[in-house]
């Protein structure tokens, strides 16, 4: 008896060691990611397919965060500041990059990503990952701004600026549509990210690729406003524009009152549903620019950045990786319409079938065109809305208020020291 | 002995307010942003320098004091209309004093966004009435000069009720014999309003207003959703321009600063308003 109990709390004793110490060296490695929610229900069964691919070595947890941009920038500052966030990796937008790599919090990527990676991306994607020539993102999706126009309405969209608003004109004046043209005007970033495509096609740049130095003085500066205003003045666009974001005006074009529309990729599938009146009378095809300028469009998208202060990085830019792998991309574009970043895939003869645009797409990112990759972008883009909207609601005039811009924009830039 | 019974509650005060105040006064003092790494650099009160020279931080305190003073004047007009009719007796009164209260009961952000759909030009109901009466667009939220009315009308929608309730309560403390001698003497009802009603409710109105006044001075989610502080900052508030500052901006010194000038530039409204209500009372004391 002594013996088969001495027995058995010795088997008992090295079970519950052998449990202890296998527990101790199989303990997964949990990272989290934090996501917009409709980034993060995008990607339930490709982390589900992770977790079961890492089975007992990684965890991967995704933390869903509020839908609205500002929302989950201001979740992320917070967390961020207060030093060891609960998260290892994280979405960031494109404009928030250079501010997040200056308060230092960002790891490079460049370990985990080589050239051969950032080759396989199409042209738009490669651009607004590096700050100082070091990788801080790997792009979850692409994104771009689009010019939508009704197919039943003209036999080929505008392509100058001035086509745009003699079609919508003749358009209007016939009573065929009720507005010609709808974008964002209201004060916010959407009115930055209409402004870069409007000045291109003037042949304008915000800042000087060269030097550094605003350019919202020149010549081609003050025709995009003084276009802008004639859009709103001459009725090719309506009053109400100036107070619209991309819900305002993707309603008003899918109910079928506006002949173009400047919008994302996702307005796409909107468009296509059946609560959509303008299913199949849609072509896709990107800004106008005026002879002798090139046509451009506004670099959006999130990526994915890894955080300084974690844990866990090899492990969680495995996970990087493989939520941006081909497959998932495929996915996404396949299941929700999230545009993919790798260039093989817009050849893919299955994603082509599935999607008419892609195509489009892919000419828009070809001429993709970031927003100024500096830490103060922030403030330049506020105060670019400011002078914007004053023009387009209370008749500022153009070139008083472009001059204004461009010596608030130089005071922000020298203060900073830099730049000057 | 006394003052350490009070101790516990100055302890808390010490702690949620003055601490933070003490540490907006500190960071006001220094340069932290991107720029300086989020360190704080002791920037010899360059941020306030440039506070007495940023004309948006002026423009924002008008629109602010704008603001509050349309919204909460509106506001306790109507709140005491309302309170009056509350305070009558009649069929069904139960279930209007609760509906009444259910703007109050709404998030703001959920309210601001109906509201920015109800505006929406040519959509929103507003604008479908302004057409069926043959109106052209009204363009509420495109127009500098107005937008900020709408802003007020919004808010006003919201908060009223929050003062009706206060009003209601303060009415319910009257004793309604008051009012009968009054009658009895030969007094007319519209006299009994500014002979009894008011002078009695006037702790009532007083705590509302104060309520209320810094409420809208600190305005910041009803707008943010509403306008975003467009068209052309047309709408911009206190509050919004401090979190742009540290939340878009990430510049936390000027942020602290402009929050703590706003602070202060309300503490003087109040202290104002105080010394005159302090002022008509001398002159004119109520009768008990």
């Amino acid at each position: 008896m002594p013996l088969m109990r001495r027995l058995l709390l010795t088997l008992i004793g090295l079970l519950l060691a052998g449990s202890i110490g296998w527990s101790g060296l199989q303990r997964p490695e949990e990272i989290s990611i934090l996501m917009p929610a409709p980034f993060a229900d995008a990607t339930v069964d490709q982390v589900k397919q992770f977790n079961a691919d890492h089975s007992g070595r990684i965890v991967l947890n995704v933390i869903r965060g509020p839908r609205d941009t500002e929302s989950i920038s201001d979740l992320a500052i917070s967390s961020l500041l207060l030093g060891t966030p609960p998260f290892d990796a994280l979405l960031v937008d494109v404009t928030w990059l250079p501010k997040y790599v200056a308060a230092d919090w960002l790891q490079p990527l460049d370990p985990w990503f080589d050239d051969a990676d950032v080759d396989a991306l199409v042209a738009g994607a490669r651009l607004g990952n590096s700050v100082n020539g070091d990788l801080y993102r790997w792009p979850f999706g692409a994104d771009v701004g689009l010019l939508y126009w009704r197919k039943d309405l003209m036999p080929e969209p505008p392509r100058t600026a001035s086509d745009l608003i003699q079609i919508a004109s003749r358009l209007r004046a016939d009573g065929k549509v009720k507005e010609g043209f709808v974008w964002q005007g209201r004060q916010y970033e959407g009115l930055s990210c209409n402004f870069v495509e409007f000045l291109s096609a003037f042949g304008g740049t915000w800042l000087d690729p060269v030097t550094g130095q605003p350019e919202l003085d020149s010549k081609a500066a003050r025709a995009t406003v003084h276009w802008m205003q004639q859009l709103i003045r001459e009725g090719t666009s309506p009053l109400a524009v100036s107070n619209y974001a991309e819900p305002e005006t993707l309603q008003a074009f899918k109910a079928g009152d506006a002949a173009l529309m400047r919008n994302w990729p996702y307005a796409w599938a909107e468009l296509q549903s059946d609560s959509s009146a303008v299913k199949g009378r849609v072509g896709v095809t990107t800004m106008v620019a005026e002879p002798g300028a090139s046509p451009a469009a506004t670099l959006g998208s999130w990526g994915f950045s890894l955080l300084r202060g974690s844990q866990h990085q090899q492990a969680t830019a495995e996970a990087i990786r493989a939520l941006t792998s081909s497959q998932a991309q495929r996915d996404r574009f396949l299941q929700q319409g999230y545009t993919p970043t790798e260039a093989s895939l817009f050849e893919d003869p299955e994603l082509l079938e599935a999607s008419p645009v892609l195509t489009q797409l892919k000419e828009a990112l070809a001429i993709a065109v970031p927003r100024p990759i500096t830490p103060l972008y922030a403030q330049m883009s506020d105060l670019l809305q400011r002078q914007l909207s004053g023009v387009l609601t209370e008749k500022r005039d153009p070139d008083q208020a472009m001059e204004q811009l461009q010596g608030a924009t130089i005071t922000l830039l020298r203060s900073a020291g830099g730049e000057s | 002995m006394n003052w350490l019974l009070a101790l516990p509650a100055l302890l808390l005060i010490a702690l949620v307010f003055g601490w933070p105040m003490l540490r907006y006064g500190w960071l006001s003092l220094h340069a932290s942003s991107v720029l300086t790494g989020l360190e704080p650099v002791p920037n010899q009160g360059a941020n306030w320098a440039r506070l007495l020279e940023d004309p948006r931080f002026w423009q924002d305190a008008l629109q602010t004091l704008r603001f509050g003073v349309v919204s909460v004047g509106l506001e306790m007009v109507l709140a005491f209309a309302i309170a009056l009719l509350l305070d009558q007796r009649w069929r069904g009164r139960g279930v209007v004093r609760a509906l009444t209260l259910l703007p109050w009961a709404l998030p703001t952000t959920m309210m601001a966004l109906g509201w920015r759909w109800i505006f929406n030009t040519p959509y929103g109901p507003l604008e479908q009435l302004a057409q069926a009466a043959g109106l052209s667009p009204l363009n509420l939220l495109s127009n500098p000069d107005w937008t900020w009315f709408a802003a007020v009308m919004a808010d006003v929608w919201k908060t009223t009720p929050f003062v009706t309730l206060l009003l209601l309560a303060g009415l319910q403390t009257i004793p309604d014999d008051l009012y009968s001698a009054f009658r009895l003497e030969g007094g007319k009802t519209r006299q009994a309003i500014t002979a009894i009603t008011l002078p009695l409710l006037t702790p009532y109105i007083l705590i509302s207003l104060l309520f209320r006044t810094a409420q809208a001075a600190g305005v910041f989610d009803l707008i943010q959703v509403l306008t975003g502080g467009g068209p052309a900052g047309s709408t911009e508030s206190i509050a919004q321009y401090a979190y742009l500052n540290a939340m878009r901006f990430l510049d936390f010194g000027y942020s602290s600063t402009v929050m703590l000038a706003g602070f202060l530039l309300l503490s003087l409204v109040i202290a104002t308003a105080a010394l005159l209500l302090q002022m008509s009372r001398l002159l004119r004391p109520l009768k008990s």
